[in-house]
């Protein structure tokens, strides 16, 4: 019996969840277009951008503590081949990620935190969890960002910096580009109420430089719960530093977070200066009192082709505590190297926390994660109490006789050699 | 419980990912038969643009000959030429010993060595190597597509003089 076949029949057998049973119909049936290898080579990139924004959205806070762990999963080996100058190549495509953010209290006012964010993504032709099988056209490389972060609420203000590791562990020589195998960048990140700046460093070149004007008031940090503040928008603007064939080809991308009803609606765009336009909308809806931890997104992207058509790629995703499901979504686009045509199930804990609250990513208010005390009905209680006490004692009826009422039948078996026949 | 189950069944998922070797196939073993009445001088992977050569079968075979059984990380759609020492009587010339400059690719003549329309044979005449402009190679190409595991190549003529192949 192969695993597939064990793995849908438990599914079936225990009735738990029919989803995992669709996902691995769909995925099973659904074949993707293949990544290229350009996708691949810019994996570093990718991440690195995206591990300093998931930063720039905790630091946010600056205290308390927050885990985003989780790993993409496609079990089909033609899911999401690889496109090589020789052809299409079966295998699978990876990202596994964490980011830990925790921090201790100094005095009243001071918070001390310490974070690292690690990813690892590639294609090889076998998929793992640790220990990849290191395939003849596997591309695996890592980002590992790590820091300090100080944060005073009495001024309401965070400063973090700290390292980024760029490292390649394997590419095969046979179909992808020459690349530095190691790369060292620095970064920080200052904020002063909602308004924040981060920027990251290769040498004493710059590589993003990033302004946040988060606007919306968020009760998480202070901010009312309602309210026209609530509909100001969060902005910002990352000034991208690359290089194409020799030249600067560096470019603005331009972010707006709107919320468009109650803080469960948003509205996300992006848009690329000077060249570039339209980047992508994504229609957020993150169901009310479990901030952000459930989300359903429709997405619509641009895509980037190189010298092709600039199609537009329609998609969405759900997202429900530990198991995301993405069909060209925006986001699996641009982090899992160009994903599209097939479903993608991603498992994650993405979990913030600060003083006992609980909240998801990017989120305005915190999930109400108080237990809700059981309380009996102090007169149902009385009047059971006093139920009991009055069972088996004598009253008297309107004949003046005393009556005794039996609660309850009683059965008890008796042996036939001592019952008195 | 129910958490219980939820996660021996994240479990179970998970565990597809670290054992799906046992039943994904990630090299092939590739023999090759000939059914042709020429020699096979080699088959080789090649890049799209014609650029890149990955030999797999390095080993000349001869009419109605197999193989060797040669394993390589070859699984999806692949571009296979097939390399003989001729075709339909016009010979492989001897091996240009000079390196090929990549500038006078370009230059190169592709002939069509079959009767009929549409033939898969053809001949590359390099004038960048050979001032003669003798005959440099003679081959066939073809897109297949490899399951991974034992596959077995089969090459073989029809009756217009073109090369079928056969993957099994």
């Amino acid at each position: 019996m192969t695993n597939a076949v064990y793995l849908e029949m438990m599914i079936m057998k225990t009735g738990l969840n029919k989803i995992f049973f669709l996902l691995a119909l769909a995925t099973g049936v659904a074949f993707a277009d293949p990544i290229p290898t350009e996708a691949l080579t810019q994996g570093g990139l990718v991440m690195r951008d995206r591990q300093l924004r998931d930063i720039g959205l905790v630091m946010r806070g600056g205290r308390g503590g927050f885990i985003d762990i989780g790993y993409t999963y496609t079990p089909s080996s033609e899911q999401l081949q690889l496109k090589s100058k020789y052809g299409d190549h079966d295998g699978f495509a990876f990202r596994h990620h964490y980011g830990i953010f925790g921090s201790w209290v100094l005095d009243s006012v001071s918070h001390l935190g310490f974070l690292t964010w690690f990813d690892r993504a590639g294609w090889d032709s076998q998929d793992f969890f640790f220990f990849p099988h290191y395939g003849e056209f596997a591309h695996i490389s890592s980002a590992f960002t790590w820091g300090f972060s100080y944060t005073n609420t009495a001024y309401d203000a965070t400063v973090a910096l700290g390292l980024q590791h760029q490292n390649l562990e394997l590419a095969s020589q046979k179909v992808y580009p020459d690349e530095s195998d190691s790369l060292l960048f620095y970064w920080a990140h200052a904020r002063y109420k909602n308004v924040s700046l981060q920027a990251s460093f290769y040498r004493n070149t710059f590589q993003t430089i990033r302004l946040s004007l988060d606007l919306e008031s968020r009760e998480l940090y202070g901010g009312t719960g309602h309210g026209f503040k609530t509909y100001l928008p969060n902005l910002n603007a990352t000034i991208y530093r690359r290089k194409n064939n020799g030249d600067d080809d560096n470019f603005v991308r331009l972010n707006l977070e709107q919320n468009l009803y109650k803080q469960m609606l948003y509205a996300d765009v992006s848009y690329d200066f000077p060249k570039g336009g339209f980047h992508s909308a994504i229609l957020k809806y993150y169901p009310d009192q479990l901030s952000r931890m459930v989300g359903f997104e429709a997405s619509c992207l641009r895509r980037n082709e190189i010298g092709g058509s600039r199609k537009l790629l329609w998609g969405g995703a759900i997202d429900i505590l530990i198991l995301r499901l993405a069909y060209n979504s925006a986001f699996d686009y641009d982090n899992m190297f160009g994903a599209k045509g097939t479903l993608i199930a991603e498992i994650h804990l993405d979990l913030g926390s600060i003083g006992g609250q609980f909240f998801g990513r990017g989120a305005a208010k915190a999930a109400p994660m108080e237990t809700t005390q059981k309380s009996r009905d102090p007169n149902k209680g009385l009047y059971y109490r006093s139920e009991l006490r009055n069972t088996g004692t004598p009253t008297v009826d309107a004949q003046g006789n005393k009556v005794i009422e039996a609660k309850g039948i009683r059965y008890e078996k008796v042996d036939a050699t001592q019952g008195g026949r | 419980m129910k958490y219980l189950r939820m996660f021996l069944c994240l479990v179970a998922l998970s565990l597809t990912a670290c054992v799906s070797h046992v039943f994904t196939d990630t090299t092939t073993r590739l023999q090759v038969q000939n059914k042709t009445d020429v020699t096979i001088l080699g088959v080789d992977i090649i890049s799209e643009d014609g650029k890149s050569v990955q030999p797999w079968i390095r080993d000349a075979i001869e009419p109605g000959e197999k193989s060797r059984v040669v394993e390589e990380d070859w699984v999806g759609t692949f571009r296979v030429r097939v390399r003989f020492d001729k075709w339909n009587g016009i010979a492989n010339a001897t091996y240009c010993a000079k390196e090929i400059d990549v500038k006078v690719r370009p230059q190169v003549v592709v002939k069509s060595l079959a009767k009929k329309s549409e033939p898969n044979v053809i001949i590359t005449d390099d004038y960048g190597c050979s001032q003669e402009g003798r005959v440099h190679m003679v081959y066939s190409e073809t897109t297949l597509d490899f399951e991974g595991g034992s596959q077995y190549l089969v090459v073989s003529q029809d009756d217009d003089g073109n090369v079928v192949f056969k993957l099994k």
